[in-house]
């Protein structure tokens, strides 16, 4: 047991008459500790409780230790389990007492009672004390071939445990081997799923120092290992079912039909009553079909049902992480859902963390055909139930409203709300006429006319002043009486505390002033003269600019304060498309709920244990040998990416730079002979003049030179590519996973091709000089599998390929995507071109 | 990601630890404590409410239950779905140990509480959570004399919801068939939403590992067998099963065959989206006459046979808060002013099919009412009821089959009861 610990709940009444009572307890125990008369354990049970019952409530009772290890010889199981709980507690911050428990704990561990056997062990392994390692090694050894598997599952975890003390230790003592085999072989599905929980932090950890490591957490996603899982997975509890689908989730087949046989497979997992199973099973059919776009879609339509199930029924706490990811997918499609809509109509009685996300649905779903339906029960909502709700209602109809549709009946029900003259409510509106106004303009008159009936002193919330003072001077002229409503408010100067609201009511005179000078002469003079005054820096600074600038020339002050505007067409999305996508790669966690990426709320130490996309940054552009095949999913959001993939982009330049026309390309590996390189001087000279940067322009004049070769197509190539196109790996991901497959075929290559391919390496680097740009290659003889990509010359479309080569069978299998999918086959007789030409003298 | 847990904390209502037990030694407890405390004093802020919550680096998850907060820590992108259903079972464990979870009985029981927590979860990872399987080698005080401690033994067993060896004298097994009635109606007497989520609930008293099979009058079951379907056979939508279903056999052949856990649990559940008519109409006028009084008119109709009977039933009528003196009539049942609520609650014990009742009440208002005074809350009208023998989705169990090798015979009791879920109907 780890450090079991307690607060107490209120101070300790009496210390020191509890410190007589600790040291009567010691006596106690002292004289029990050798007894064997009968009744004996059952004084000291009592004993015990009352030791536990003073930890728990805060009172240090470290002072017993050696008495508690004395008597720990017993037979009686809870006797047992109390000085376990004891030891836990105490150990970590006594290591010198906690050497007194190995000895009895070591014991244990070879009781005869499995129970007793694997409590003790896991005591021994929570003891967290990193002097005493050595004594695990031999238990955990001894646990994972226990009889029992209740011991096994306890050992199993208990090396993960190890391997947080002395990672050296665990390692050493070839421990992940051991659990690997258990994995593979036990029959308890408990031990089994401990195995994975536990290789996986293992291997996850180690993976960034050791390669094996990350072969080895590699080889947990190959198809061998997910398809044992896969077939196993209704033998696991519910939490362990979990775990095998994110594994499964990971996976990445390599054909429809193997996808479509997962899913088959899976399918019954839907109507688990565990809505964490039902989520994580949906994690894998999202990501295994996001390629194969009609697929993707009858998924969707497949899991509605179970989500909207799990949204009714449950907890609210249930329902509030069901519509986390609801949120999430219908951002990404939004046409599921929208027939739905009633299933997010609010209860009264709900908590507002649940009707918060579903005004947020609400708004998601909202199209043409039902946007009147939802914005009628949004403004129920805004007139009946309480403020927080009524403010969030409010400003679900603004969203909708600047969505789109059917802005006409919704600027009536915004008006409407103005005119309920509950001071909420008119805030919260004013707020969003504003934001209207800036995308339809062309309202102005409908809203300006309500606007105009609102008395400033009613409103006071600093958004909402500020929003109406906004209008006041944006649409001075169509308010008759904007300039003495705003005289008065720069009257009351010293009673507004808001500077955003003083900043307003600046600019607004300003504004007025330029359209109605006479009228608002005043209100500019006492406006410009407090500003000055404030002791606000920023509104002090702005007073002075507006006075400087009417003092310069009045007509440039009209171009700075009142330009021409242009309607709003989109507010800007606070989101980026690429921290979406990372979301949804974390789909099922808490980046869900907090739709923010994992990296951006857990520190370091702590991001899971399957960080891919470090890896690829480390991998793109043939770095150093032992690479692998990188899974294109499950790209772990990290902070250190960014340092990674402009690092990265350097190297790609330095390539790039090597490869590009103008230097020509440099055959500097083994395939270049001394012989070629006064004609590709020449080419690289005549590039330069026609400043082409095409690869394949060159050659095909060493084509000429070379009649051996195949040329490719004589006539001019309508594609060429841009030898220095640069590709970040988790772009290279989102794109590989968003585009649909445009060309998949299986072609031959030349055997002499695959004898020079002793290395990934050396095929990346051909490929490059192509214009190909290597973004992950691996594989071991006779495997190997690279991704590339390539863009085209001048523009931003861009092409990917999956390439995997058998070198034993000569095949090739491409798999090529495309941004513009009509070139994709002129592209593919490129890549292929370039293919053949490899390894070839 | 299989992100794990730090620690878990169970905390009494003003955010104290009671107990916690560190999994990981990532989290330390006082900051837990603080944190935790600090949240819930901003009670009335609803927006800090929510139960994943975020605090520098470690994120907190939490339910409440009676007194008791169950919070989660963790310091990893874990699985907040899972986590969050997890704390449920962990009532559940608790429930089945001492009845009532509360602090008086976790404070009264912290030896098996920190059993328990060693067992439910072992280093971050959820365990066994089946309350069954867990008092195999936790017993509590009462058990604890009994007999020697046996080996989990339910841990090596495939079917890890039942252990072997259960007995009894006289085998048996209920089934209740539970649906409940979500409905909401607007303030014009609308049907904005209704869909009807049923449960069948067991109890099984039954030795042995028997084998169960279900019968319903499921629509596509009986077209499989070409039996005629007029009328009788209804369509599920969403059907969720207990992890003791097999869940191949239902995909083929729409059988419901599984081998029962001991005592009770939902063997299935499924939802019914189709439009329902709300079995128990209410309609209310409320009339404001002068500022002093108000007076309340409400009609409540039973749409449903003359054959069955709502039990229980309950209507909450929202009354303003500054309301005094009710004077409240009614042609049935009873009628209690519950100033706490906001609500006058009309009770009646036994409401026929084709029935219509009235009742009307009065309230004094104070006169002066404040010029800035809080925009009210107009709750809807809230109904309880109980349909005992009917179900709204016509739902019917055709068999249950009950086979043990020891060849016994074992009583199937079925019941049918149709219930208000959230049932509301919004006043004008």
């Amino acid at each position: 047991m780890e450090s079991n610990n307690a607060t107490s709940s209120s101070d300790p009444p009496s210390a020191s008459s509890r410190k007589g009572e600790v040291s009567d307890l010691k006596l106690q125990l002292r004289q029990l500790a050798g007894s064997r008369a009968p009744g004996t354990d059952d004084t000291k049970r009592d004993l015990f409780k009352k030791v536990i019952s003073y930890m728990t409530i805060g009172i240090d009772v470290s002072s017993v230790f050696s008495e508690m290890v004395m008597c720990s010889a017993t037979s009686d199981i809870v006797l047992k389990k109390m000085c376990y709980l004891y030891v836990g507690n105490y150990a970590k911050h006594n290591p010198d007492l906690a050497l007194l428990t190995i000895n009895f704990l070591q014991r244990d561990c070879k009781d005869e009672d499995p129970m007793i056997r694997g409590l003790a062990l896991r005591s021994l392994c929570s003891l967290g004390v990193a002097n005493l390692v050595e004594y695990l090694v031999g238990p955990l050894g001894n646990g994972l071939k226990d009889g029992n598997s209740y011991v096994r599952m306890v050992a199993a975890v208990g090396v993960l445990k190890l391997y947080h003390i002395s990672a050296s230790t665990c390692l050493d003592a070839d421990f992940p081997a051991l659990l690997k085999h258990l994995m593979l072989k036990d029959k308890d599905a408990q031990v089994v799923a401990n195995c994975l929980t536990s290789l996986q932090e293992i291997w996850g950890l180690e993976a960034s120092t050791s390669e094996e490591a990350a072969r080895e957490r590699e080889a947990l996603l190959s198809k061998p290992v997910v398809y044992y899982f896969l077939n196993r997975i209704k033998e696991f509890s519910e939490w362990a079912q979990c775990i095998v689908l994110e594994l499964v989730a990971k996976y990445v087949p390599t054909d429809s039909e193997e996808i479509f046989d997962i899913m088959n497979l899976l399918e019954d997992r839907l109507q688990h009553a565990n809505g964490a199973v039902v989520l994580a099973t949906i994690k894998v059919f999202l990501h295994m079909t996001l390629s194969m776009t009609d697929v993707h879609q009858q998924v969707y339509e497949r899991i509605k049902a179970p989500l909207l199930t799990l949204v009714s029924s449950g907890s609210p706490e249930q329902s509030y992480a069901v519509l986390s990811h609801l949120h999430l997918l219908v951002m990404r499609a939004p046409f599921i859902f929208c027939s739905d809509y009633k299933h997010f109509y609010c209860q009264y009685n709900e908590p507002f963390y649940v009707k918060k996300l579903k005004l947020e649905m609400l708004t998601a779903v909202a199209n043409e055909s039902n946007t009147y339906e939802i914005v009628t029960e949004l403004c129920e909502y805004v007139a009946n139930v309480d403020i927080p709700m009524a403010r969030e209602s409010i400003r679900a109809v603004g969203k909708i409203a600047l969505q789109q549709y059917d802005v006409n009946a919704i600027v009536d029900r915004l008006l409407q709300f103005l005119e309920m003259e509950k001071e909420h409510v008119t805030a919260e509106t004013l707020v969003l006429v504003k934001d209207l106004l800036r995308k339809y303009p062309q309202w102005s008159h409908d809203c300006i006319a309500v606007v105009g009936n609102i008395s400033s002193k009613n409103i006071q919330e600093p958004k909402a002043k500020a929003a109406l003072i906004w209008m006041l001077g944006e649409y001075a002229q169509d308010m008759q009486d904007a300039p003495y409503i705003l005289e008065s408010l720069t009257e009351n100067w010293d009673e507004e505390n808001s500077a955003e609201v003083r900043l307003h009511l600046l600019t607004a005179v300003m504004k007025c002033f330029l359209r109605r000078p006479p009228e608002t002469r005043k209100a500019l003079g006492a406006g410009l003269a407090a500003g000055l005054a404030d002791f606000h820096q920023d509104v002090h600074d702005r007073a002075l600019f507006y006075y400087r600038l009417l003092q310069y020339n009045v007509s440039v002050a009209e171009r700075v304060v009142n330009p021409p505007k242009q309607a709003v067409s989109a507010f800007a999305d606070t989101q980026s498309s690429e921290t979406k996508d990372r979301i949804f790669d974390e789909f099922n966690s808490l980046s869900v709920v907090y739709q923010k990426p994992s990296y951006m709320f857990t520190d370091k130490e702590y991001r899971g244990p399957f960080a891919f996309a470090e890896e690829l940054g480390n991998l793109s552009i043939g770095t150093d040998s032992g690479v692998h095949i990188i899974a294109a999913h499950g790209v772990e959001a990290n902070d250190k990416d960014l340092l990674l993939s402009t690092s990265e982009k350097e190297d790609n330049q330095g390539y790039s730079n090597n490869g590009s026309a103008y230097t020509a390309p440099s055959y500097h590996n083994s395939m270049t002979t001394g012989a070629f390189e006064a004609p590709l001087d020449l080419v690289s000279l005549e590039n330069l003049s026609t400043q082409t940067t095409s690869g394949l322009a060159i050659d095909e004049l060493l084509g000429l030179g070379m009649p051996t070769m195949p040329s490719p197509a004589p006539s001019a190539p309508a594609l060429k590519l841009n030898a220095k196109a640069v590709l970040d790996a988790n772009a290279f991901q989102q794109k590989w996973r968003q585009l649909p497959v445009s060309i998949s075929q299986e072609i031959s290559i030349d055997p002499r091709g695959v004898v020079a391919m002793t290395t990934p390496q050396a095929l990346s680097r051909h490929m490059q000089s192509h214009s190909f740009h290597c973004i992950a290659s691996g594989g071991q003889p006779p495997n190997f599998k690279f991704f590339f990509f390539a863009r085209k010359e001048e523009e931003t479309s861009a092409y990917f390929v999956e390439c995997i080569i058998n070198s034993s069978t000569c095949k090739v299998q491409l798999k090529i995507k495309a941004d513009d999918q009509t070139t994709s086959a002129a592209f593919s007789e490129l890549f292929q071109s370039a293919l053949s030409k490899f390894g070839l003298p | 990601m299989a992100g794990a847990a730090s620690a878990l904390f169970l905390l009494d209502i003003k955010g104290r630890v009671l107990v916690w037990r560190d999994y990981r030694g990532d989290v330390s407890a006082v900051q837990a404590e603080r944190f935790f405390a600090k949240l819930i004093e901003k009670e009335g802020d609803p927006e800090s409410q929510d139960p994943v919550v975020h605090d520098n680096g470690v994120t907190y998850m939490f339910v409440q239950h009676n007194n008791v907060y169950l919070m989660i820590a963790s310091r990893q992108n874990c699985n907040a779905a899972s986590l969050l259903l997890f704390l449920h079972r962990v009532v559940d464990v608790f429930k089945h140990y001492f009845e009532v979870l509360e602090e008086e009985s976790l404070r009264d029981n912290f030896v098996v509480v920190y059993e328990l927590l060693d067992e439910i979860m072992d280093f971050g990872y959820p365990q066994y959570t089946e309350a069954k399987i867990l008092s195999e080698f936790i017993k509590t005080d009462a058990y604890r004399m009994e007999v020697s401690q046996r080996p989990p033994m339910a841990v090596t067993n495939a079917v890890s919801w039942r252990s072997e060896g259960i007995r009894y004298k006289k085998n048996e097994v209920f089934l209740d068939v539970v649906e409940s009635v979500n409905i909401l109606v607007n303030s014009n007497g609308q049907i904005i939403r209704s869909d009807v989520v049923g449960a069948l609930k067991m109890r099984t008293y039954l030795s042995g590992m028997p084998e169960c099979k279900l019968g319903l009058n499921d629509r596509v079951l009986l077209e499989a067998q070409g039996r005629a379907t007029k009328g009788k056979a209804i369509d599920l939508d969403d059907i969720k099963f207990h992890q003791c279903v097999r869940l191949a056999r239902f995909e083929n052949d729409r059988t419901i065959s599984f081998i029962p856990p001991d005592g009770s649990f939902d063997l299935m559940t499924y939802r019914l989206s189709t439009q329902v008519k709300p079995l128990i109409w209410v309609e209310a006028q409320v009339e404001r006459h002068s500022r002093s009084r108000i007076e309340i008119m409400v009609k409540a109709r039973s749409q449903f046979k003359e054959r069955s009977t709502a039990t229980n039933v309950e209507i909450e009528l929202p009354v303003p808060p500054d309301a005094t003196n009710p004077n409240v009539r009614t042609s049935m049942g009873s009628a209690s002013y519950a100033p706490e609520n906001d609500a006058l609650v009309w009770k009646i014990k036994s409401f026929p099919g084709g029935k219509e009742y009235m009742l009307r009440a009065e309230f004094r208002l104070p006169s002066i009412t404040s010029e800035e005074s809080v925009p009210e809350k107009k709750a809807p009208i809230r109904v309880k009821f109980e349909i005992p023998y009917f179900t709204v989705s016509g739902i019917q169990v055709r068999y249950l089959k009950i086979i043990e090798k020891s060849g016994y015979q074992a009583l199937p009791w079925v019941r049918y009861i149709t219930m208000a879920g959230e049932y509301e109907l919004r006043l004008i």
